[in-house]
């Protein structure tokens, strides 16, 4: 008897346990979790260069990706003229990045060929300054116009920037890589700049 | 060990025909029932089903647009079905959102930029006001909607309405990830 009273007992303790737990995987209250990804890769834009409003002497109106001088030397006495201008670019790079500035003349340099020796006393090259802001850095790159290279200049940004690339072209009066006020040989000339956005 | 049990309930029937012998013959019957109850109960229950698909993640790939940095106006991700759900009673369903936040770069943005994308999900077809969440609200009151019946079906769960915390003018940092979670709750009513 006190065998079938213990089986009893369990029996009946089966009976209301499978009346009062659910089935594996079911209970009152029961929720399903979905995770959301995506990812925002490193990116840096650079959009085309507009002429700061009244910002340029000596310049003429920027045409596309060209600045002209307007007259580059005076001609009375053939040194070079003073000219600035502020040229900006909207930008963002949303990573730690830097921005180069790179001179392909290193100044202002004879392109046409017209005169291939420089004559004594005159200037065959015109150094400038290109100054630069962007987000925390403010750097000037000095194109001297000592040896035709490239110069170029390298500023680490610490964080994700977005705004305006600043720059401003300065030449000085009198510019020249001979002596100042030198006169300027005739001829065309010519320097290209490159603003890079980049991986550190 | 049955044959030995016998023994024990023979008194048992020596006095039920003993009583049987002296019943007088008017109450005899022909007939006799008796009743005994036979019972069991089916608890309140739910049970969450399977997420269709490959996976339960919501992989919405590149959040940004690469030529500009701001947050891509097309972004989409297919529907997951959750299958097989049910509730024995009358239920509520609940769905809760986390923002998807930039997993790597926890630090404050920069000035003009979010770590964080704001999205609405949707769970329909449990009750006919589908439960929804916006992650940039701090009030969500249709976040719980109820039905009065047990019920078994399908629920879509959606996502729209991607919005970057702090305003669509922000672009995002970069990030290889960022990650928010989706969570949907059937509880029953007992």
């Amino acid at each position: 008897m006190r065998r079938f009273a213990l089986l009893a007992t369990a029996l009946t303790m089966a009976a209301a346990s499978a009346a009062a737990v659910p089935a594996f995987g079911q209970t009152s209250v029961v929720s399903r979790a979905m995770p959301v990804t995506g990812n925002a890769p490193e990116v840096c834009t650079l959009q085309r260069a507009t002429l700061a409003q009244g910002s340029q002497i000596n310049f003429r109106a920027l045409t596309g990706n060209l600045l002209q001088i307007d007259t580059l030397v005076d001609p009375a006495t053939l040194a070079t003229n003073a000219a600035s201008a502020r040229i900006e670019f909207a930008a963002v790079c949303n990573f730690p990045h830097r921005i180069r500035l790179e001179s392909q003349n290193n100044g202002l340099w004879q392109t046409d060929g017209s005169m291939n020796q420089p004559a004594d006393g005159f200037a065959y090259a015109l150094p400038y300054r290109a100054e630069l802001h962007w987000g925390e850095v403010n750097g000037a790159l000095d194109a001297n116009a000592n040896v035709r290279r490239i110069a170029e200049r390298r500023f680490n940004v610490d964080q994700a920037t977005v705004g305006e690339v600043e720059l401003r072209i300065l030449i000085e009066a009198g510019a020249s890589n001979t002596r100042s006020n030198a006169p300027v040989l005739a001829g065309f000339y010519r320097d290209t700049l490159r603003i890079f956005l980049e991986p550190r | 060990m049955m044959f030995k049990a016998t023994p024990l309930f023979a008194p048992l029937f020596a006095v039920a025909a003993a009583a049987l012998a002296a019943t007088p013959a008017l109450a005899q019957s022909t007939s006799d029932t008796s009743e005994f109850a036979v019972i069991g109960n089916v608890p309140a229950l739910c049970s969450g089903g399977t997420i269709s698909g490959a996976n339960a993640t919501f992989d919405l790939g590149v959040l940004v647009n690469t030529s500009t940095g701001l947050l891509r106006p097309d972004l989409s991700a297919p529907s997951k079905v959750i299958t097989g759900s049910f509730c024995s009673a009358r239920s509520t369903i609940n769905v809760d959102a986390d923002a998807m936040a930039a997993q790597t770069f926890t630090a404050t943005p920069p000035a003009g930029f979010s770590r964080t994308v704001h999205y609405v999900a949707t769970a329909s077809g449990w009750t006919v006001t589908p439960a929804s969440f916006d992650t940039a609200q701090a009030v969500n009151s249709a976040a719980t909607q109820s039905r009065d019946t047990a019920f078994t079906g399908d629920i879509t769960v959606a996502l729209s309405n991607f919005t970057t915390a702090g305003g669509n003018a922000l672009r995002l940092v970069a990030d290889p990830s960022y990650l928010g979670t989706v969570t949907v709750t059937l509880a029953a009513a007992e």
